[in-house]
């Protein structure tokens, strides 16, 4: 009979991309349960958040997470406008959407490109990220980051885009697709990657409700949420794209739905180029806002990303409140490691896409 | 007195031993990085890394058996050199006897023991798990391997590499007779060398590094030079058992072909690794233990209705 | 379940607990109520069997400026649109009932709303440290904030 031990995952692990403490028993190949621990990162955003006034926070508040750092400004914006009253130029609205795809784009082949190698698919993740560079790339060419792009004001962008970038963004976009397209081939027919994932850690939609889990992993259980869907910031109520469901809830629909949500977000990207209306990207805003409360939804890579902010009518933020994706997907873990074997434990992590310097803050 | 040290300590012995498996690890990282879209380490890479890890600090946590650490790589290393030693490379054999295949079996799992006990004697926690793992794995592949690796000297009714190779010098070479054992013979040796889609027992995801998570500087050298010569060898040895060639050729021409016979088989051991994904531990077990036991004591009863 | 409607959630909460929620209307995009904290759990119930809305997205604390000795407490809820309940509480002795018995979602907001600023959660039995160090020897980092931004 083998007894109990404790392996520690974390702080720092091949496992993990960023510090996150977990204790999780074991006996033998079999996972009894676990316990875990955040704060690694925690830099009290919130707080500094406060003690810096609006401007300096478009910089500061993208710095909450590495891979979905336009998704925060954008929301973090969008909530300051409307304190302010005003409204943002369309072509703004336009591109903003656009570097929120790309982000969408390049953050999942990260992803998949995690899960590949964890499996043991060395290859998939060296072409996933070969892949992903191209988004990369057009987001450093249009805003001279890669993943921190200062892209936001308030009252707009900080760029235009000229007719060159704009046939630049359309050709590359066109031939990430044909990659992706063929990624998605090998992912969808490659049995060992579903010898490693149907049927892991299934995850009822009960379950999800219960945890307030939102985004991929909800969706990959049959829970239809998508906030650019249910609570449109513009120009999302203009654009149409498919949501993408799957019932089974396991590690192989979780895969599946980032994989195909990958293409959802190319076609997204081509619409909006198309759509794209002409126009100014900035307007003027007042440095300072009066006092009110506002609350944004948007939809990150993760899922849903929630901003509460007030104003007292200083040149600071009086409380900026940040509801992260991660933080809800997190408290998930230990009851989704229960039963599962040692050799699970990659996949159940890959498949819940943390992003931990996201839910410390 | 001058020619046996010679073929001890240059060829086929220690050096040429130990420069071959130097040279696999870069084709073969070579190969993988070609099949990742990536450039590779340059030729002088392995060499280089044994030299950076020769300079590096060794220690090991508290608690862990210094002596019997120390002692496992060296005794791994000797036994994998030996066995190296009875294996003919392109022909030449200078040590061979009835029965050294047996012996080359024996010294060859050596290396996977003492792994294991490496694993327990360093005292941590992932040591432990990896060196477990690495035991469980040895119970799925040894067999079958065994079993298919007595084909050939069934076959040529011989327990001798040199006595199976010339052997085919008259039959032709054995896979022809032998395909299943051959395909078998590879999943084994992917087993033992701990390669992908078999590298459980050192899953950087799951164990961090597995037996050697805590070793360092000059005796993690030594571990990387066991696998490297542990898998030349193994590569010899299948070359010698399924694949060799008429012998009464010009001994240069001899040597081509096998150089070029250990290069197929190099490639076929780097596809097989950038293609596969890593299989469960009780995924081996069950494949081990219901399909590659079963087919390799089919093949066997196929080669002795052969023979008879 | 019917669809949320304000007036009708007004009524069911005076019906359940004899008070009825009033409406607050300072934030923009959510249906705000204000209620007595120890109306917490039961307009939980309220939104639960009657709207079937249980997505709890987040726990916001605060202190305003001008009044120290309250805390004000927002839970706030996605059914459709965003519904969120007000509350406040006395920073002599904050206190709320924990929901994590049929929300176990709620844990990891109540653990952090409680360190962040001291807040008392009954019903559970200890709220350990989520974000901050196990050694912070400083209080609540919200609470006093004068005194600790000098840091």
């Amino acid at each position: 009979m083998q007894n109990r031990i404790s392996i520690p995952i974390g702080p720092q692990h091949p496992l993990l991309k960023e510090p996150l403490s977990m204790m999780i028993d074991i006996s033998g190949e079999k996972v009894l349960g676990g316990s875990m621990r955040l704060g690694y990162v925690h830099r009290g955003i919130e707080r500094l958040a406060e003690q810096r006034n609006y401007i300096q926070n478009v910089l500061l508040i993208e710095r909450v997470c590495g891979i979905c750092s336009h998704v925060h400004t954008t929301t973090y914006c969008y909530a300051v406008e409307a304190l302010l009253g005003i409204e943002i130029p369309p072509r703004a609205q336009y591109i903003r959407a656009l570097m929120c795809e790309l982000e969408r784009i390049h953050s999942h082949l990260l992803w998949l490109g995690i899960l590949a190698k964890h499996v043991g698919l060395e290859t998939i993740f060296m072409h996933a990220w070969h892949d992903r560079e191209s988004s990369l790339d057009i987001m450093e060419a249009i805003s001279g980051g890669r993943v921190s792009h200062a892209a936001n004001q308030i009252g707009g962008v900080s760029f235009n885009l000229d007719k060159a970038q704009a046939e630049m963004i359309r050709s590359t976009i066109s031939n990430l697709r044909t990659q992706v397209e063929g990624l998605l081939n090998v992912i969808e027919t490659e049995p060992a990657l579903h010898a490693r994932t149907q049927g892991v850690a299934p995850v009822s939609a009960e379950m999800i409700r219960q945890y307030c889990v939102v985004g991929p992993i909800a969706r990959a259980s049959g829970v239809d949420i998508d906030l650019r869907r249910d609570d449109p910031l513009p120009p999302y109520d203009q654009l149409e794209f498919k949501v993408i469901t799957h019932a089974d809830g396991d590690a192989w629909a979780r895969t599946l739905v980032r994989a195909q949500e990958t293409r959802e977000s190319l076609n997204l990207c081509d619409t909006i180029m198309r759509d794209m209306p002409d126009g100014e990207v900035l307007v003027r805003a007042p440095r300072k806002v009066p006092p009110g409360e506002a609350i944004i939804r948007s939809e990150a890579p993760r899922g849903e990303v929630f901003y509460y902010l007030r104003s007292d009518g200083s040149e600071n933020p009086a409380r900026v409140k940040i509801r992260t994706p991660t933080l809800s997907a997190l408290s998930m873990i230990p009851a989704q490691l229960a039963a599962i074997q040692v050799a699970d434990i990659p996949v159940v992590l890959a498949g819940i896409d943390l992003c931990v310097a996201c839910a410390d803050r | 007195m001058i020619e046996e040290l010679f073929f001890l300590l240059v060829f086929p012995g220690m050096t040429f031993q130990v420069v071959c498996g130097l040279g696999f690890e870069w084709l073969d990282r070579k190969l993988l990085a070609m099949f990742q879209r990536r450039v590779g380490p340059p030729w002088y890479q392995p060499l280089a890394d044994m030299i950076k890890l020769f300079s590096k600090e060794d220690l090991l946590p508290k608690g862990a058996n210094e002596m019997v650490a120390a002692f496992l790589p060296l005794l791994s290393l000797s036994a994998v050199l030996t066995a190296g030693l009875y294996i003919p490379i392109a022909g030449f054999s200078p040590v061979s006897f009835e029965g050294d295949l047996i012996v080359i079996l024996f010294l060859m799992s050596v290396p996977t023991l003492a792994y294991y006990v490496a694993g327990i004697v360093s005292v941590g926690i992932y040591s432990i798990l990896g060196g477990g793992r690495s035991l469980l794995q040895f119970f799925s592949y040894e067999v079958p391997l065994l079993i298919a690796l007595s084909g050939p000297a069934i076959l040529a009714r011989s327990w001798s590499v040199s006595g199976v190779m010339s052997a085919q010098a008259g039959l032709g070479p054995f896979i022809l007779f032998q395909p299943l054992g051959f395909v078998l013979a590879m999943v084994g040796l992917i087993g033992k060398l701990k390669r992908d889609p078999l590298d459980i027992p050192k899953a950087k995801s799951e164990v961090v590094g597995g037996s050697l998570t805590e070793f360092t500087g000059a005796k993690l050298a030594f571990w990387h030079l066991v696998m490297n010569v542990q898998a030349i060898v193994g590569i010899f040895l299948l070359v010698n058992l399924f694949l060799a060639w008429p012998q009464m050729l010009h001994p240069l021409l001899t040597a081509g072909i096998f150089l070029a016979q250990c290069l197929i088989m190099i490639l076929i051991l780097s596809t097989t690794s950038s293609v596969f994904a890593r299989l469960r531990i009780d995924q081996l077990a069950g494949l081990g233990w219901r399909i590659l036991v079963p087919l390799a004591l089919l093949q066997v009863a196929v080669v002795i209705l052969m023979g008879v | 379940m019917t669809k949320f409607n304000l007036q009708s959630m007004i009524d069911k909460i005076e019906d359940a607990t004899g008070t009825p929620g009033e409406v607050y209307d300072g934030i923009n995009n959510d249906e705000t109520i204000y209620i007595e904290p120890d109306q917490l759990v039961d307009v939980i119930n309220i939104l639960r069997d009657h709207f079937d809305c249980i997505h709890l997205t987040a726990i916001t604390a605060q202190q305003r400026e001008d009044q120290h000795d309250t805390i004000e407490v927002m839970y706030h809820f996605w059914k459709g649109r965003g519904i969120t309940l007000l509350m406040k509480l006395p920073t002599s002795t904050p206190q709320l009932t924990s929901i994590i018995d049929f929300l176990p979602g709620a844990d990891f907001y109540e653990r952090e709303v409680a360190e962040m600023f001291g807040i008392h959660y009954t019903g559970r039995e200890e709220t350990p440290p989520l974000l901050l160090p196990d050694d912070w020897q400083n209080g609540p980092p919200f609470i006093g904030r004068e005194e600790n931004d000098a840091e």
